[in-house]
C-alpha cells in the first residue's frame, strides 16, 4: 500500500492491523506520560536552575504529547478518560527503563537520549505511516523534541568528556536501558509485523537504523557499539509490546492522577 | 564544570527590534541556546538569540548592566 493512501479512521482497516496500532499508540502514549514523571522528578534536583526548568519544560511537553495520543485511542472505541485514569500498573506499555525513578543525574541524559531517542524515532515512524489521526498530530510533537534531543546530548557529550566517573555512569546507565529499550522499538512479534505490513509505520530495522544513526556516535564515546547491543525480549508481553514487568505503584497513581482526583468534589 | 552569564535577546515580528528578555547561566553555548529556548518560552517569538556576557563590549560607561564579566552581581 502506498504511503500516499491514507485512513481517517481505524474503522478501515484490517483487525490485525487495528491491534498493531493500538498496541503502538498506547505504548507511545504511556512512555511519554512515564518519561514525563521521569523529567519531573529532578525539577528541583538537577544540576542547575535552568537545567530544572528544562525538566520541567520537558515533563510538560511529554504531557501533553501523552494527552493527544491516548486521545487518539477513542478511534479504536476505547475511552481515553479510562485509559488514563483507571489502569492498573501492569497494564502500562511504556519502555521497560523507565518503570523505575532514574537514580542520579547521568540516568537522566541516558534516559533523554537512549528512551526520549527511541519513542521520537517511533513518533517519526506515525508521521510516514497512512493513519491519518497520527500522521497529523505528530509534526507540532516532533519540533518540541528537538530540544529535549539537543538537552540530551549537550549533556552527555559533557558528562562523557568529564570524569571518568561520569563516563562510567553513563555507560552503565545506557547498557542498563539499551536492550529493552531497542525491544520496545522494534517489537518483532505477530503484532508489531501486521502494524508495519499495513505500512502504518516502517519496518522495525528502519527504525532500528534511524536510532543507530542518531545515538551510534554518541554512545561510542561510552564505548558502546549500539550496533552489537541484541534487543532483549526475555518475557516479552505481546499484549503490552514491551517486557514483563511494570512501572511502580507511586508513579502509576501519579500518572492516573489518583491523588489529583480524591479532591474531585461531585 | 564552570557556568557562564549569557543574555537573551528576542523579538515577536520579523521587523521589531530585539529587545533584552533576560538571562541565563550555562556551562556552553549549546546549553545557553536550549536553555534560553525552553525558559522564555512563554511568548510565541520570531527570533530569539543567545550571547554571552563576556562577549559584550561597553562603549561609554563601564557600570552599566551588561558591563560585568560572566558572573552575576
Amino acid at each position: 500500500m502506498s504511503a500516499e493512501t491514507t485512513f481517517k479512521s481505524v474503522q478501515d482497516m484490517e483487525p490485525a492491523a487495528q491491534e498493531g496500532l493500538r498496541r503502538a499508540i498506547l505504548s507511545l502514549a504511556d512512555g511519554k506520560r512515564l518519561m514525563g514523571i521521569r523529567y519531573s522528578d529532578w525539577l528541583l534536583g538537577a544540576p542547575s536552575i535552568e537545567t530544572g526548568i528544562a525538566a520541567s519544560s520537558m515533563a510538560q511537553d511529554e504531557w501533553g504529547h501523552a494527552r493527544l495520543l491516548y486521545a487518539v485511542l477513542k478511534d479504536f472505541g476505547m475511552d481515553p478518560a479510562v485509559v488514563e485514569h483507571e489502569r492498573r500498573a501492569d497494564q502500562y506499555a511504556n519502555p521497560d527503563a523507565l518503570d523505575a525513578p532514574l537514580d542520579d543525574w547521568a540516568a537522566v541524559v541516558v534516559a533523554c537520549v537512549v528512551v526520549d531517542g527511541a519513542l521520537s524515532v517511533a513518533l517519526e515512524g506515525f508521521s510516514e505511516g497512512v493513519y491519518a489521526p497520527t500522521r497529523s498530530r505528530v509534526p507540532k510533537m516532533l519540533a518540541e523534541e528537538t530540544f529535549h534531543h539537543d538537552l540530551g546530548v549537550a549533556w552527555f557529550r559533557k558528562l562523557a568528556a568529564g570524569s571518568e566517573q561520569g563516563r562510567s555512569r553513563l555507560r552503565e546507565a545506557a547498557l542498563s536501558m539499551l536492550a529493552s529499550t531497542l525491544a520496545w522499538l522494534t517489537p518483532g512479534d505477530e503484532v508489531g509485523e501486521a502494524q508495519a505490513g499495513a505500512g502504518l509505520v516502517p519496518e522495525g530495522a528502519i527504525l532500528r537504523l534511524r536510532f543507530a544513526e542518531r545515538y551510534g556516535e554518541l554512545l561510542s564515546l561510552v564505548d558502546i557499539d549500539v550496533g552489537a547491543v541484541e534487543p532483549d525480549r526475555e518475557g516479552w508481553d505481546p499484549e503490552r509490546g514491551r517486557g514483563p514487568g511494570c512501572p511502580d505503584e507511586e508513579a502509576v497513581a501519579r500518572a492516573r492522577g489518583d491523588l489529583n482526583r480524591m479532591l474531585f468534589v461531585e | 564544570m564552570e557556568e557562564s552569564l549569557y543574555d537573551v535577546f528576542a523579538r515577536k515580528e520579523r521587523g521589531e527590534p530585539l529587545r533584552h528578555v533576560g538571562y541565563l547561566n550555562a556551562l556552553d553555548d549549546e546549553m545557553a541556546r536550549i536553555y534560553a529556548w525552553k525558559t522564555y518560552d512563554e511568548e510565541r517569538w520570531f527570533e530569539m538569540c543567545v550571547i554571552p556576557r563576556s562577549a559584550i563590549i561597553p562603549v561609554n560607561r563601564t557600570d552599566g548592566p551588561f558591563a560585568s564579566k560572566g558572573s552575576l552581581q
